[in-house]
């Protein structure tokens, strides 16, 4: 398979209003529209006109098809075309499956079997959705966030503190299809109401337990602490989801969906609250990441003559699996 | 071997462990019978996608929480998991490969046999829960179809299926979840709705509509009840008529109450529906090679069939004349409560009210438990 073959976010399904959205994934310039008729239905077509290459997302949606600005042809969502002024032409436009699910629309190849990404937050309760753009490619974007190596010295909340890095465990197991990491360690200190917040303790033991999927590249976080005393979980988790797509060779969008175990309406709606603040905290740390990212001097996706560390290893895993899966071999 | 016993309990799921340490708590002695070689089999073979419809919080057994962790609507292997803790925490050990194969009333009690072994006992909690026995529905033709046709019971995941066609038989819970995690699966699915059917999301407004069950719907008369939750499904889901989803004339919570069946509770079937990524289709007919024809007079190429066309109890099938105790569906008249002219019998776990089945059970079983204490005395 090839890499459109998979589904991949590309809008939140709330920026697709009437009028169509241009969106560039992996190379390919798609326009993105919402039929008007009542239905349901969304179409994505590649944003150029079969015509005379006009660009399809300057134009409009004229009940469940897209009409071109510069002669009128219009397009339903499977591409079928129809030409006002020679009404026996059969123009085609290149149309893409869309869907939307989890307030994001996805595109993936007309046909493709891929399955979709298992993203199970059944129980889960979300606490908020971003995009953020790296400037750089999709191998380097994912090494980012497959390891915890770097949280000391870029985030500001998240992970471990920088003197006890060394006591960190960082588990590593692999399938055919996935990369699993588990990282246990002391949390770093946070300001005093956070802990309230979110239900822990000073001491307590951060958990990083993430596996890394490849069809498409997406990693589902498990974040939770730790009574060191018992062993015992504390009542609150994250569950996020991280979904990498590559834009341009040079660039990747990260969609990222935040989803907290505790149910907003518990503690009196505290919880509520804390929603907010986690939200702008996942703001706050994937902006780091990707401030960092477009400041690397070598964005080569190769490893080769790199000195690794021993949080390195998922890096090398996720690159067979990119190649093998993503990319198709 | 003949087997003299206080009380006998007929099923290790959720009921019959609930009941199991209801009576160990007031140490009343017993014996759990089931006839697979674990707890909660059903939960076991369910598809994999499944989780509870109902809030952890509100469906615990009586005595224990779910552990800290656990999700708000917990997924199959987190029950299977909770129910194996359960059964360690009051040390239940049922007696597993024992399959009721009749039952019958005699003189002040009740005498069981299986393949190996006789048991008498004063009282009798039938547990057996209302996923025994599959229902499996034929139609003319089926036999030339070529492709899998399978029970609902024997789906496990969509995995199989990509790149197929298939039909998924009743819109219940699990027809719609199937015809979803088919979909995830890169499988074309179609769900065949066979009646009118309500259709309600299991989060209102994102609150679970369990909630709204407990502390709003149940306390109401029927027909406001009705009137407000049809209020509040019209704003949030629109007409589903369009899309093959007819309403039935009974509002959504009278249809639980009078016709004990509770509505389709959406996690996200309708939302593919609505975008026509899942087909709707009508009640099956007739079956040709490689094609299903409907009532509507269509045929569509199908490689597969699911049917998740339920259960049934299938109590009178062991059960000597059970049939004045149960329904016209086999479901027991009695919950958690004696049955007239049969003392010492209780049935528990066969109802799915407004307020969750799980959380029924917690009560039913402090209350079977009561009346077994009470009689012994």
């Amino acid at each position: 398979m090839a890499e459109l073959d998979h589904w991949h976010p590309v809008l939140f399904a709330d920026e697709l209003g009437r009028k169509p959205a241009h969106v560039r994934v992996c190379d390919r310039e798609l326009v993105l529209f919402r039929a008007s008729d009542g239905t349901a239905t969304l179409g994505a077509l590649a944003d150029v006109c079969p015509h005379r290459g006009m660009r399809l997302s300057e134009g409009r949606v004229e009940g469940g098809r897209l009409v071109c600005p510069y002669h009128g042809w219009s397009f339903a969502p499977d591409g079928e075309g129809k030409s006002p002024a020679t009404p026996a032409a059969r123009p085609c436009a290149d149309a893409f499956d869309v869907v939307e699910r989890y307030g994001l629309v996805w595109i993936k190849r007309r046909g493709a079997e891929a399955a979709f990404p298992a993203l199970d937050v059944s129980g889960y309760h979300l606490i908020g959705k971003t995009r953020q753009r790296a400037e750089a490619p999709l191998e380097v974007t994912l090494d980012n966030f497959i390891e915890v190596e770097h949280t000391p010295e870029v985030h500001a909340l998240l992970g471990y503190p920088r003197e006890r890095m060394a006591e960190v465990t960082c588990e590593v197991t692999s399938t055919e299809t996935s990369v699993r990491v588990y990282n246990e360690g002391p949390q770093r200190a946070l300001p005093r109401p956070l802990y309230t917040l979110l239900q822990i303790e000073p001491g307590d033991a951060f958990v990083d337990d993430w596996t890394t999927w490849f069809s498409p590249v997406y990693t589902v976080y498990d974040q939770y602490w730790l009574d060191p005393a018992t062993g015992q979980r504390r009542p609150n988790a994250l569950r996020i989801a991280i979904f990498f797509v590559p834009v341009t060779t040079g660039q990747t969008d990260i969609f990222a969906l935040s989803y907290a175990l505790a149910a907003p309406w518990d503690r009196y709606g505290l919880n509520a609250f804390a929603y907010l603040l986690t939200r702008a905290f996942v703001v706050m740390e994937l902006r780091r990441d990707v401030a960092l990212l477009g400041k690397l001097a070598d964005k080569s996706p190769e490893l080769r003559g790199r000195s690794l560390s021993r949080f390195d290893k998922p890096l090398g895993l996720a690159r067979k699996r990119i190649e093998t899966i993503y990319r198709g071999g | 071997m003949r087997e003299e016993t206080e009380v006998i309990v007929v099923g290790a799921g959720p009921s019959g462990l609930s009941v199991g340490a209801c009576l160990r708590s007031r140490g009343i002695s017993f014996e759990i019978l089931e006839r697979s070689g674990e707890v909660g089999s059903s939960w076991r073979n369910h598809y994999e996608r499944l989780h509870l419809h109902t809030v952890q919080r509100f469906s615990a057994l009586p005595g224990m929480p779910w552990p800290a962790g656990t999700p708000t609507y917990p997924s199959r292997a987190q029950m299977v998991s909770y129910l194996d803790a359960y059964a360690g925490a009051f040390d239940l050990n049922p007696r597993f490969g024992e399959d009721v194969r009749s039952a019958r009333r005699v003189d002040g009690g009740f005498v069981l046999r299986t393949e190996a072994n006789e048991y008498h006992t004063r009282g009798l909690v039938v547990a057996t829960g209302y996923n025994r026995v599959p229902n499996v529905p034929t139609w003319p033709g089926e036999a030339s179809f070529g492709g899998p046709i399978l029970h609902s019971s024997r789906y496990k995941n969509g995995d199989p299926w990509r790149g197929k066609r298939v039909l998924v038989v009743g819109a219940g819970n699990s027809g719609a979840e199937i015809a979803l995690d088919l979909w995830e699966h890169g499988a074309k699915p179609a769900l065949s709705v066979r009646g009118p059917v309500h259709v309600v999301p299991r989060d209102l407004t994102g609150v679970p509509s369990q909630i709204s069950s407990l502390f709003l719907f149940s306390r109401l008369p029927p027909k406001v009840a009705d009137a407000i939750s049809l209020f509040a499904l019209d704003r949030m889901l629109g007409d589903l008529t369009p899309y093959g989803f007819t309403r039935p004339k009974l509002g959504p919570i009278s249809q639980v109450i009078v016709e004990k069946r509770i509505p389709l509770i959406d996690v996200g079937t309708l939302e593919l529906v609505k975008q026509g990524q899942i087909d709707v289709v009508k009640d099956v007919r007739s079956f040709d090679p490689g094609e299903v024809h409907f009532v509507d007079g269509t045929t569509r190429p199908f490689d597969a069939v699911v049917l998740a066309t339920g259960y049934r109890t299938g109590i009178s099938e062991y059960f000597e004349d059970a049939e004045g105790w149960l329904d016209e569906r086999g479901y027991p008249r009695y919950f958690g409560e004696p049955v007239p002219g049969a003392p010492g019998l209780f049935f528990i776990g066969f109802r799915n009210p407004l307020t969750g089945a799980l959380h029924d059970i917690a009560i039913e079983a402090q209350r079977v438990a009561d009346h077994l204490a009470g009689e012994k005395r």
